[in-house]
C-alpha cells in the first residue's frame, strides 16, 4: 500500500497546503492579503508534480486483486494540470473581486474551500472505484455549496447556496442508489471489476439500465447537462463571480473526466481497429449521449437568448457548451476524446476570460445587466476589444481558438458518419451567434441613456488579460501545440 | 575555428525578420504619445542590418554550398476524404540568393531609415512613416526568407497593403490616395493569377513547400498530367511578378506611385518591393518550361523597350528614374527569360544599389529645392550639392553601363546573354532590343543629369536657397554610390565570372521540368549525360547543366558583346552631351520633326488612355448598356405582365401576408418561443426543479428500457 504514495503527491500537496492556509489564516489573521499568494504558490508545487504523471499509468492503493481505488495515467494529469490552471487564474480573479471585500475577515475560509474543491476534483478524475467517485463527488460538492453563499450579504446569494444544497443532495442521493444496485449486482465497486463482471449474460440488464442512468444523474449534475441543470442559471447568477467561473469550468472539467473515464473503463469490451469503441450491450450509451447533448445545447442556446444577465447569459452558454463537450463522447472513439481535450483546453481559458471580464465591468459600473453595457466599448476600449475576442472564440468563429475546438469536434462527428448529428450542432452555433453578438450590439452600437466615464482595469489585470486573450489569437492560428498536448493526454489506464 | 551551427543561422534569420514588425507595432501604438519613437524602429532597423551582416558572412563562410532550412508543421489534418494528405508546413530557407537578398534589403531599409529622419521631419504623420516602413521591411523579408508558396502569397499581400500605405501616405492629396489605389489593384490583377497558380500547384502536389514540389516535378509528376499545364502553371505565377515588378502591360502604377515620399520610392519602388517580382521568378526558375520562359523573355523584352522610350521625354525627375526601373527589371526578367539565371540575380542586386542612390539623390535635390520635380526648372545644381552631384554621377555611370562599376558586369552579362540565346536559338531580336535600350538608357539618364546639375540655373530664386544636405541624408548616397563601383563584386572590372560573386555565390539550379520542355541548350548533350545519383537526395541542390554548344556560345559572346554595349553607352551619353550640354542640336527642333513619336514618348505610349478607355470605360459601358437594358427590355416586360399580374397579387398578396409572412415570422418566433418554454422550467423553485429531475429519468428510463 505504502509504495503508491508517489502516485498520489499532487493529492498530498494540495491537502498540505490546504492545512498550511488554515494555520496561516490563524495565526496572521491581520494579513489575508497574503493569502492568495501562498495559494498560487502551492498550485505550483501541485503542478510539478502533475507534470510528472504524465510518464505513469498504473493502479494506485492496489488490494489483493491488483485492482485499485485510483489510477494515475496522463488522461488524469491532464484534468488535472487543467483544473491547477484555472485554480490559479481564479485565485488570481479573487484579488480584485469586489464582491469579496464584503467578507474580508472569512478570506482564509474561502482560499482552503477553493483547496477543498481541487482536492475533490483531482481524486474525481482519477478515482476508479464508486466509492471514491461518491466521495470525491461529495467533497467538491460541499465545498462549492459553501462557496456559491460565500458572501452571504444578498439574498441571492444566499438563496443560490440553499438551492445548491437542496439540488445537489437529491443528486447525490439519486447517484449513491445507483451505485448501491451496481454494488448489488456485481459483488464490487471497482470500476475495472465491474466491467468484466456485467459482460456476464446472467445480469439483470434492466436493473443495469437503471443503475446506470442513476450514476449518470449525479454526474450530470456536475457537469449540468440537461435534464439535471435546472440549478445552473440560479445558482451561476447568484455565487460570487469569480466561484461562477469556477464551477463553469473546472467542475464542469472534473465531471466529464470522471464521466468518460467511468463510461469507458465500465462498459466498454474492445475498441476496434478505427479506434471506435466497442459497447457491452447492456445500454446503448450512444443515443443516450446524443439525446442528452442535442437537448442541453439546444436548450442552453435558445434560452440564453432571452437573459439580459450577463451571468446568466453566460451559464446558459456554459451549459450549451457542456452539450457541444458531449458530442466528443457520442462519438465513442478516441479521436471524440481528442475532441474534447481540446475543446477543454480552449474552453477553459475563454470562459475565465470572458467571465473575467464581467467581473472588471462589475467592479466598475456595479452592474451585470447587458442593458448597462451599452457604450462601454467605447469608454473602455481595452476590455471591451478583450470581451468581443471571447465571445466571438465562444462562438466558434477563426481566426480564434474556439473554431479550433469546434472544428475538431465536428471533424470526429463526420469521420464517425454523423452528419446529422453535426449540422444540429451547426445550426446551435448560428443560433449561439445571436446571443453573443447581442452583447457586442450593446457594447459598441447602442447609445447608453447616461454619460459614461472612461475606465481601464489596473496593470496587474490588464496583465493577466492579455496572459487569457493572447493564447485565444495565438492557438487560432497556430494550434499544432494544443493538438500535440491533446495526442499525450489520450492515454487512459487499461487501454 | 568556431563551432558553427546551423540554428545559429536560422535564429539570425527569424531575428532578422520579426524585428521590424516589433518596431512597427511599438512605433504605431506609440506614435502619439512618445514624440522620440521613431528612434526605436531606427535602433530596430539598425540591429536588423547588423544581424543581415553577420548571417551573409557566416552562411558564404560556413556553408557556402548548402541550404539550410528550417521548418515546421503549422497544421495537419491527416487524411482527408476526397482530398488526400492535408498539411502545410511553415519554414524559412536559406541558401545564398536569400542571404544576400536580405542584406540588399537590411542595408537599403537602414538607409532609407536614416535618410528619412531628415527628410521626413516636420511631417505631421512622422512617426507613423516610421511605423509603415517597419512593416515593409517585415513583409519584404519574409518573401526573402520563406520556403513555400503560402508563406510567399501571405507576405507578398503584405508588401502590396505595406506599399499602400507608405505610397498614399499623403493621402489629403488626391494624387496620391489615387496613385495607392491605383498600385493596389493593378497588382491585385496579377496576384490573382499568382493565387491560382498557388492553388494548382497545391491541388497537384499536396503540399506548398517549393523544394517538394520542384523534386516531384522532377520525378515526372505534373499537373494534369501535361507540361502544356505545367507551362500554364509557371505563367500563372509569373503573372504575380508582372503585377508586382511592373512588367508590361502591368507598368503603369509605378509611375504613378512615385506621389510617395521619395525614400520610399527609394525603398519600395527601386530596391526591394518591385525586384520580389524578380526574386519570385528565380524561385520558381527551376519549374519553368522553355515554353514559360519564353514568354517571359518576350515580356522582359518590351518592358525593358517601351519604358526607356517612355523615358527619353518625360520632364519630372522621379518619373524618368521610375520608367529607367521598369525597363531595368524588364532587363532582368529577359535574362531569366533567355536562361541567364545567374545575371538576371545579380543585376538585381547591382540595380537596387545604384537606383536606390539614384532615388535617394533626387530626393535629396527634390528637398532643398523646396519639393521641385522639373527637371527643365533646374540647373546648375553641380556646385551647390557637390555630394549629391558626384553621387548621383556614380550611380548614372553604373546605370549606363560604363566600365569599371558593378552596372557594367551585371548588364554586360545579360546582354552576352540574350547574344547567346540568339546564337543558340536564332531569336535576335532579344539581343538587338538588349543592346539598343542600352544606348536609350546612357541617353536619358545623362540628359537628366545635364539638365540638373550642369548648365546654367533656370529658377534663381530656388537656386540661391538650395544647399547640400546635411550628413543622415548624404551619408546614404556615399555608401550605396560606393557599393557601385566592381570591386565589390569581383577583382576583374572585365570580368564578372572571374569575381567571387558569380563563380562561388550564386548558382543557377537544375532546370526539374522534363527534358523535352525545356530549351534545347539546357539539355545536357549525349556525351554530357551520366549515370542518374540513386543516392540523390531530395534536398541537395544539383547546377545547371547546359549543352556544350550554349556555353561555347555563351564564352564566344563575351568580347563583341561587351564592345557592342560600350559602344551604346558611349554613344549614348555622347548623344546627349551634344544634345544638351554643347546644344549642337536642339532638342526641341528633333522633336517637332518627329512629332508622332515624340508625342507617343511624351504621352506614355497612351497606355493611360487606352486602359481608361478599354477597362475603366469598358466596365461603365458595360454596366451602363446593362442598366439600359435593365431599363426598357426588363422594365417593358414587367411593365406588360404588371397589369396581368395585378389580379393575380391580390390573391397572392393574401397568400403572402397569411402564409409566407407567417412562415418567416413563424420561424422567428418559434426560436424566441422554445427559449420561453425553457425558461419556463426556470421557476426559481428547487422543488420543481427537484420533480422535473425525477419526472426525466422516468422518462429517460422509458427511452432506453428495450436494450
Amino acid at each position: 500500500m505504502t509504495n503508491s504514495l508517489y502516485l498520489v503527491k499532487p493529492e498530498i500537496v494540495v491537502t498540505i497546503v490546504l492545512v498550511c492556509i488554515i494555520t496561516f489564516n490563524l495565526i496572521f489573521k491581520d494579513k489575508p492579503q497574503a493569502l492568495p499568494w501562498l495559494s498560487v504558490i502551492g498550485l505550483m508545487i501541485t503542478s510539478y508534480f502533475v507534470v510528472e504523471q504524465f510518464s505513469y499509468n498504473s493502479f494506485a492503493f492496489a488490494s489483493t486483486d491488483y485492482k485499485g481505488l485510483l489510477v494515475t495515467d496522463p488522461f488524469g494529469a491532464f484534468f488535472k494540470i487543467l483544473i491547477v490552471l484555472s485554480s490559479v487564474i481564479v485565485i488570481l480573479f479573487s484579488i480584485s473581486n469586489k464582491e469579496l471585500d464584503s467578507a474580508a475577515d472569512r478570506l482564509g475560509e474561502y482560499y482552503s474551500l477553493i483547496f477543498g474543491m481541487i482536492l475533490g476534483m483531482f481524486f474525481m478524475v482519477s478515482a476508479a472505484d464508486l466509492i471514491l467517485i461518491y466521495l470525491s463527488v461529495e467533497l467538491l460538492s460541499l465545498s462549492s455549496y459553501v462557496l456559491a453563499g460565500f458572501t452571504k450579504n444578498t439574498l441571492r446569494n444566499s438563496e443560490a447556496s440553499l438551492k445548491y444544497v437542496i439540488y445537489g443532495g437529491v443528486s447525490s442521493g439519486i447517484m449513491l442508489f445507483g451505485i448501491s444496485i451496481v454494488y448489488g449486482l456485481t459483488g464490487t465497486t471497482n470500476l475495472y471489476e465491474i466491467n468484466s463482471l456485467i459482460q456476464a449474460p446472467q445480469i439483470n440488464q434492466i436493473t443495469l439500465l437503471f443503475a446506470g442512468i442513476l450514476i449518470f444523474t449525479g454526474i450530470g449534475f456536475k457537469i449540468s447537462v440537461a435534464p439535471f441543470h435546472f440549478w445552473t442559471p440560479d445558482v451561476y447568477e447568484g455565487a460570487p463571480v469569480t466561484i461562477t467561473a469556477y464551477l463553469s469550468v473546472a467542475s464542469k472539467a472534473a465531471g466529464f473526466a470522471l464521466l468518460i473515464r467511468f463510461i469507458k473503463v465500465t462498459f466498454i469490451k474492445s475498441i476496434n481497429a478505427e479506434g471506435y469503441w466497442q459497447v457491452i450491450n447492456v445500454i446503448d450509451w450512444k443515443s443516450f449521449f446524443i439525446l442528452i447533448s442535442i437537448i442541453t445545447m439546444t436548450l442552453g442556446n435558445f434560452a440564453a437568448l432571452w437573459q439580459n444577465n450577463m451571468k446568466r447569459l453566460l451559464a446558459y452558454s456554459s451549459i450549451a457548451h457542456a452539450g457541444y463537450i458531449m458530442l466528443g463522447l457520442v462519438v465513442m472513439s478516441n479521436e471524440g476524446i481528442l475532441a474534447i481535450i481540446i475543446y477543454f483546453t480552449v474552453y477553459a481559458i475563454m470562459n475565465l476570460g470572458a467571465f473575467f471580464i464581467v467581473m472588471l465591468i462589475a467592479n466598475k459600473i456595479g452592474s451585470e445587466e447587458l442593458d448597462d453595457y451599452k457604450g462601454l466599448g467605447y469608454s473602455t476600449p481595452v476590455l471591451g476589444i478583450s470581451l468581443a475576442i471571447f465571445l466571438i472564440s465562444l462562438t466558434g468563429l477563426p481566426p480564434t481558438a474556439g473554431f479550433i475546438a469546434k472544428l475538431y469536434l465536428f471533424i470526429a462527428l463526420v469521420d464517425a458518419k454523423m452528419i446529422g448529428v453535426a449540422i444540429i450542432a451547426l445550426l446551435n452555433t448560428v443560433v449561439s451567434l445571436y446571443y453573443y453578438i447581442r452583447v457586442l450590439k450593446n457594447m459598441y452600437l447602442d447609445k447608453p441613456g447616461k454619460e459614461i466615464p472612461k475606465f481601464s482595469a489596473s496593470i496587474p489585470n490588464l496583465v493577466l488579460l492579455i496572459a487569457l486573450v493572447a493564447p485565444i489569437i495565438f492557438f487560432g492560428i497556430y494550434f499544432s501545440p494544443v493538438v500535440n498536448l491533446a495526442k499525450s493526454s489520450l492515454t487512459l489506464f487499461g487501454f | 575555428m568556431i563551432n558553427m551551427n546551423e540554428s545559429i543561422l536560422i535564429n539570425l534569420a527569424l531575428v532578422i525578420l520579426f524585428l521590424p514588425v516589433i518596431g512597427f507595432i511599438v512605433a504605431l501604438f506609440l506614435a502619439k504619445k512618445v514624440k522620440k519613437i521613431f528612434l526605436f524602429e531606427n535602433f530596430v532597423i539598425i540591429l536588423a542590418f547588423i544581424c543581415s551582416v553577420a548571417l551573409l558572412y557566416l552562411k558564404l563562410t560556413y556553408f557556402q554550398s548548402k541550404d539550410i532550412v528550417s521548418e515546421f508543421q503549422w497544421i495537419d489534418f491527416g487524411n482527408v476524404p476526397l482530398f488526400g494528405k492535408l498539411s502545410v508546413e511553415l519554414g524559412i530557407l536559406l541558401d545564398n540568393i536569400s542571404v544576400i537578398m536580405l542584406f540588399a534589403v537590411a542595408l537599403i531599409s537602414m538607409l532609407v531609415h536614416l535618410f528619412s529622419i531628415e527628410y521626413m521631419s516636420g511631417d505631421k504623420r512622422y512617426n507613423r512613416y516610421f511605423a509603415y516602413l517597419g512593416i515593409f521591411t517585415f513583409s519584404m523579408n519574409g518573401i526573402v526568407l520563406t520556403h513555400n508558396f503560402l508563406m510567399m502569397y501571405i507576405f507578398w499581400e503584405l508588401v502590396g497593403l505595406s506599399s499602400y500605405l507608405l505610397i498614399g501616405f499623403w493621402y489629403e492629396k488626391k494624387s496620391a490616395s489615387d496613385a495607392a489605389k491605383k498600385a493596389f489593384i493593378v497588382n491585385r490583377i496579377g496576384d490573382i493569377g499568382m493565387f491560382s497558380g498557388i492553388l494548382m500547384l497545391f491541388t497537384t502536389y499536396h503540399t506548398f513547400t517549393s523544394d517538394k514540389i520542384f523534386y516531384q516535378i522532377s520525378q515526372g509528376a505534373l499537373p494534369f498530367n501535361s507540361e502544356f499545364w505545367l507551362t500554364v502553371t509557371g505563367l500563372l505565377l509569373f503573372c504575380g511578378a508582372i503585377g508586382k515588378s511592373a512588367q508590361f502591360p502591368l507598368h503603369v502604377w509605378l509611375p504613378d506611385a512615385m506621389e510617395g515620399p521619395t525614400p520610399v520610392s527609394a525603398l519600395i519602388h527601386a530596391a526591394t518591393m518591385v525586384a520580389a517580382g524578380v526574386f519570385f521568378i528565380t524561385r520558381i526558375f527551376t519549374m519553368l518550361t522553355g515554353d514559360a520562359l519564353f514568354v517571359i523573355a518576350v515580356i522582359g523584352a518590351l518592358s525593358a523597350f517601351i519604358p526607356a522610350t517612355i523615358a527619353l521625354t518625360q520632364n519630372d525627375i522621379k518619373k524618368v528614374l521610375a520608367y529607367s526601373t521598369i525597363s531595368q527589371l524588364g532587363y532582368m526578367i529577359l535574362a531569366l527569360g533567355v536562361g541567364a539565371y545567374t545575371f538576371a540575380f545579380f543585376h538585381l542586386i547591382t540595380h537596387a544599389f545604384f537606383k536606390a542612390c539614384l532615388f535617394l539623390g533626387s530626393g535629396s535635390v527634390i528637398h532643398n529645392m523646396h519639393h521641385e520635380q522639373d527637371i527643365t526648372k533646374m540647373g546648375g545644381l553641380r556646385k551647390k550639392m557637390p555630394v549629391t552631384y558626384t553621387t548621383f554621377l556614380i550611380s548614372s555611370l553604373a546605370i549606363s553601363g560604363v566600365p569599371l562599376t558593378s552596372g557594367f558586369l551585371s548588364k554586360d552579362g545579360i546582354l552576352a546573354g540574350t547574344y547567346a540565346f540568339g546564337y543558340a536559338t536564332g531569336h535576335w531580336l532579344f539581343a538587338a532590343a538588349g543592346f539598343f535600350v542600352a544606348m536609350l538608357t546612357a541617353f536619358y539618364m545623362f540628359r537628366l543629369i545635364i539638365l540638373t546639375f550642369h548648365g546654367q540655373p533656370k529658377d534663381q530664386h530656388k537656386f540661391e536657397h538650395a544647399h547640400e544636405s546635411k550628413f543622415v541624408m548624404a551619408m546614404p548616397l556615399v555608401v550605396l554610390a560606393v557599393l557601385s563601383i566592381f570591386i565589390f563584386y569581383t577583382p576583374n572590372p572585365f570580368n564578372p565570372e572571374q569575381g567571387w560573386f558569380l563563380s562561388k555565390w550564386i548558382k543557377a539550379p537544375q532546370i526539374s521540368v522534363p527534358e523535352n520542355a525545356r530549351y534545347s541548350f539546357m539539355k545536357p548533350d549525349a556525351a554530357q549525360k551520366t549515370e542518374p545519383d540513386v543516392n540523390k537526395s531530395e534536398t541537395a541542390k544539383q547546377e545547371i547543366v547546359y549543352s556544350e554548344t550554349y556555353t561555347e556560345a555563351l564564352h564566344h559572346a563575351h568580347i563583341p558583346a561587351m564592345l557592342l554595349s560600350l559602344l551604346m553607352a558611349a554613344s549614348g551619353i555622347l548623344l546627349s552631351f551634344l544634345f544638351y550640354q554643347w546644344k549642337k542640336f536642339d532638342p526641341d527642333k528633333l522633336a517637332e520633326r518627329v512629332k508622332p513619336l515624340y508625342k507617343l514618348s511624351y504621352n506614355k505610349w497612351y497606355f493611360d488612355e487606352i486602359y481608361d478607355a478599354v477597362f475603366v470605360a469598358g466596365t461603365v459601358g458595360l454596366s451602363k448598356s446593362l442598366a439600359w437594358f435593365d431599363n426598357t427590355i426588363i422594365d417593358g416586360i414587367v411593365n406588360f405582365t404588371a397589369d396581368f399580374t395585378r389580379i393575380f397579387s391580390k390573391l397572392s398578396g393574401k397568400f403572402d401576408n397569411i402564409v409566407v409572412d407567417g412562415l418567416v415570422n413563424f420561424m422567428a418566433y418559434l426560436s424566441g418561443f422554445i427559449g420561453l418554454i425553457f425558461r419556463k422550467f426556470q421557476t426559481g423553485k428547487v422543488q420543481t426543479y427537484v420533480v422535473l429531475v425525477i419526472f426525466s429519468l422516468v422518462i429517460l428510463l422509458f427511452l432506453f428500457k428495450t436494450f
